[in-house]
């Protein structure tokens, strides 16, 4: 069995919470959010032949990163970035979150980065550029959706994948 | 090297060479083939690469011998190690801790184990002094909660469960081994091992603890308390419920040692994979296994109390039915002293007292002298046959019963004769003569010194009419007169007389007797005095004396009542007198 240790990373209300309630097994409440600042899941994925126990540390949600949320990071193999689709505002704190993992780390840890709640598409105000950017920084962009569940399981396994085939 | 040769080349060497040149000459003669040995060996001393390896060859022999040799070598190490170590911790302490750690414990331990030792022994004893007071703080927990005390015990100090044991990698905060007791309930021990490690980060962040070597040691909820044991790369969380005794530490110590020695490779290039930790599993259990201590229990106050009670209620039980034992002799004895009582049967039975035999009804009654012997009478069955005692007591006790004798009769037994003596009535005296004798224990009845009060009427009745008197004037049939009265009252006497007679079964007739004094003729007298008897017998008719016996008789002077001395001894005897005659036997009538 491999166990890894992923984390949960994005603004304040950017629903990363609610994007993973239904695919996960809990046994914390939200509480440990405000409380501890974390709240512990856990998703089996099976990637081919292999079982892969993701345990997921959801972290609560802050514009910065401050010391204490980044030890939480420590032992991670990997990460989703989780943006709000309606607030430019997120995807910006998403790319600074993302800087600061790497000098935490002083390396490159995988991760993805999801746009999420694809049912307001309407209302998404992402610039074009700044996603461009993104991508041609090779960033691994999903789109997701927390009411429909749209994409997320796929977002699990891009990460388990990138993760053990990096 | 040239200085010391100086003097020689100015006193022996041709003066034309120079003294270098003449040397050089000399040397090369000398030493010419070796020159090139020499040269090398130059070289090496003087490169550093070669002279070090030069060394290098030699140096750990070296070391060796100058050991043996004496300490100045260890001295002269001394500071350099020293400066070693402390550069090596402080550049990354980690790396020496996790070099030390599968050596370090064991050491450390060897050297605390003694003081521990003694330290556990004073704990003990201050334990057990203590159980006492907590030994009744938990017997009231378990009357207000409901609970045995075994469980409450359980609960508290003398028991303790490991209930589970977790291996959680430091760093990531994952679960890599997990072992649970039997019956444990456990939720998902992978999200327990990410929240236990979130927890220590968020105590140590929090609380602003920098360096890595401040970690959590214990979590205590209520009775569940969890021990974290640190390694340099696993921590060992175990679950613990009641109160572990501090040397279970060592063996989780012990457990976690191991298995950082046998996974050093593995943990070294760890990528979340747990498999290779299943071998390590067993080193976890050991760690479960180790759990219950059963104390020795003291034999509790309660006990105690108990044993007691039951010693008071033995000894109560075994005094009360001592003294009940005696109090039964005793009564026994009384009864069987009891003129009237016999006891035929006595005993316990059933867990009562039980008497039977014969008993006097006029005999003291067996159940009414229980309270004096302090016995209750709802513990004594007794069963009497009645029985006439024949003891003298009983036989007068029985005849007063049936005679019901007068206050003025008393009686008394000789030789079964029941003697009566005192006064009676004429009737008392005829029924007891007829039913004494029946009476049991009494064959005959001896009234012969008892007055019979009818008889003794009768006699004084008889007494006062025979001194009775009617005077007559001379020579008269005519009662002096006044004396009406007189022979009123002698009528109502005769009446009663001829009652009581009546009553006693006897007969009687009166004689009434005429006389005269001695003047005149004894034949006009005779007449005389007859006419005077006849008259009071008419007028004692008159009155009312119907059916009587009499005889009115004349006796004229011949029977004079006293000598006439005088007229007033004339007078006298110018009367009337009575005699009554009684008979048992009925009389016929008089002439």
């Amino acid at each position: 069995m491999i166990q890894k240790k992923i984390c949960m990373v994005g603004a304040f209300a950017v629903g990363k919470t609610t994007l993973v309630t239904r695919f996960v097994q809990s046994i914390f409440s939200d509480k440990y959010l405000t409380t501890v600042g974390v709240k512990i899941d856990k998703k089996s994925i099976a990637l081919g032949d292999r079982d892969v126990n993701l345990i997921l540390w959801d972290l609560a949600g802050d514009d910065s990163f401050n010391k204490v949320r980044m030890s939480y990071l420590r032992g991670a193999s990997g990460y989703l970035l989780v943006v709000d689709g309606t607030r430019p505002i997120t995807l910006d704190t998403a790319i600074g979150l993302q800087k600061s993992v790497d000098e935490f780390f002083g390396k490159g840890l995988p991760f993805v980065l999801l746009l999420n709640k694809t049912d307001l598409t309407n209302e998404w105000k992402l610039e074009e550029e700044t996603i461009g950017a993104l991508l041609e920084k090779r960033w691994i962009m999903m789109k997701t959706c927390a009411k429909t569940g749209e994409g997320v399981e796929e977002a699990f396994l891009t990460l388990t994948r990138i993760m053990l085939g990096g | 090297m040239s200085d010391p040769h100086t003097p020689n080349n100015s006193k022996g060497l041709p003066k034309d060479d120079t003294p270098d040149d003449q040397l050089a000459e000399i040397r090369s003669l000398i030493i010419g083939p070796n020159q090139a040995q020499l040269g090398k060996l130059q070289e090496r001393l003087d490169n550093p690469e070669l002279f070090a390896r030069d060394i290098s060859r030699v140096l750990p022999e070296a070391v060796i011998l100058r050991s043996s040799q004496d300490k100045k070598l260890a001295t002269a190490l001394m500071s350099t190690i020293e400066e070693v170590v402390r550069s090596s911790i402080k550049k990354d302490r980690g790396t020496l801790v996790g070099a030390l750690f599968p050596v370090m414990g064991p050491a450390i331990r060897k050297a605390v184990t003694e003081t521990f030792t003694k330290m556990l022994q004073s704990l003990n004893q201050a334990l057990e002094k203590s159980l006492s007071l907590d030994g009744l703080k938990w017997r009231l927990e378990a009357i207000r909660t409901g609970k045995t005390f075994a469980e409450v015990v359980l609960l508290h100090s003398l028991v303790y469960r490991v209930e589970q044991v977790f291996l959680i990698h430091k760093e990531t905060g994952l679960l890599l081994q997990h072992v649970a007791g039997e019956e444990v309930a456990f939720r998902d021990a992978d999200m327990i091992s990410g929240m236990l490690t979130a927890i220590q980060d968020f105590v140590r962040d929090s609380f602003g603890m920098q360096k890595s070597e401040d970690e959590i040691e214990t979590i205590q909820i209520g009775e569940l308390t969890i021990w974290v044991t640190q390694g340099p790369e696993l921590i060992l969380p175990a679950a613990i419920r009641g109160t572990a005794p501090e040397e279970l530490k060592l063996v989780f110590q012990e457990a976690l040692e191991n298995i950082h020695l046998e996974q050093s490779d593995t943990l070294e290039s760890f990528d979340g994979d747990t498999a290779p930790f299943e071998t390590s599993r067993h080193y976890l259990k050991i760690c479960l296994q180790a759990q219950y201590k059963t104390k020795k229990q003291k034999l509790s106050p309660f006990l105690w109390i108990l044993l007691g009670a039951i010693i008071i209620a033995l000894g109560s039980w075994g005094f009360c039915s001592a003294r009940n034992h005696l109090r039964w002799a005793n009564y026994l004895k009384k009864i069987n002293s009891e003129r009237g009582v016999i006891v035929t049967d006595a005993g316990k039975r059933d867990g009562k007292y039980f008497i039977s035999g014969l008993r006097d009804p006029l005999a003291t009654d067996p159940m009414a002298v229980l309270p004096d012997s302090k016995f209750d009478s709802e513990n004594v069955i007794s069963h009497w046959e009645p029985y006439y005692a024949l003891h003298p007591e009983f036989i007068i006790a029985r005849a007063k019963i049936i005679l019901n004798p007068p206050e003025t009769v008393r009686l008394e037994l000789i030789n079964n004769v029941l003697h009566a003596t005192g006064s009676a009535s004429h009737q008392w005296i005829a029924e007891a003569y007829k039913i004494a004798r029946v009476i049991p224990g009494i064959a005959q009845f001896h009234e012969k010194n008892l007055i019979d009060t009818d008889i003794s009427h009768l006699t004084t009745i008889k007494n006062w009419i025979e001194n009775q008197r009617l005077r007559f004037a001379v020579n008269s049939i005519n009662p002096v007169p006044g004396q009406n009265d007189t022979l009123r009252t002698l009528a109502k006497e005769i009446r009663k007389l001829q009652a009581l007679t009546q009553f006693l079964d006897k007969r009687f007739y009166i004689k009434i007797i005429g006389h005269t004094d001695q003047s005149g003729s004894e034949k006009k007298n005779l007449a005389l005095s007859q006419e005077r008897a006849n008259f009071v017998a008419s007028v004692l008719i008159i009155e009312g004396l119907k059916g009587i016996n009499y005889k009115a008789v004349g006796v004229g002077s011949s029977e004079s009542l006293c000598e006439e001395m005088a007229e007033k001894h004339r007078e006298f005897n110018r009367g009337v007198s009575f005699n009554i005659i009684l008979t048992d036997r009925p009389t016929t009538k008089g002439d």
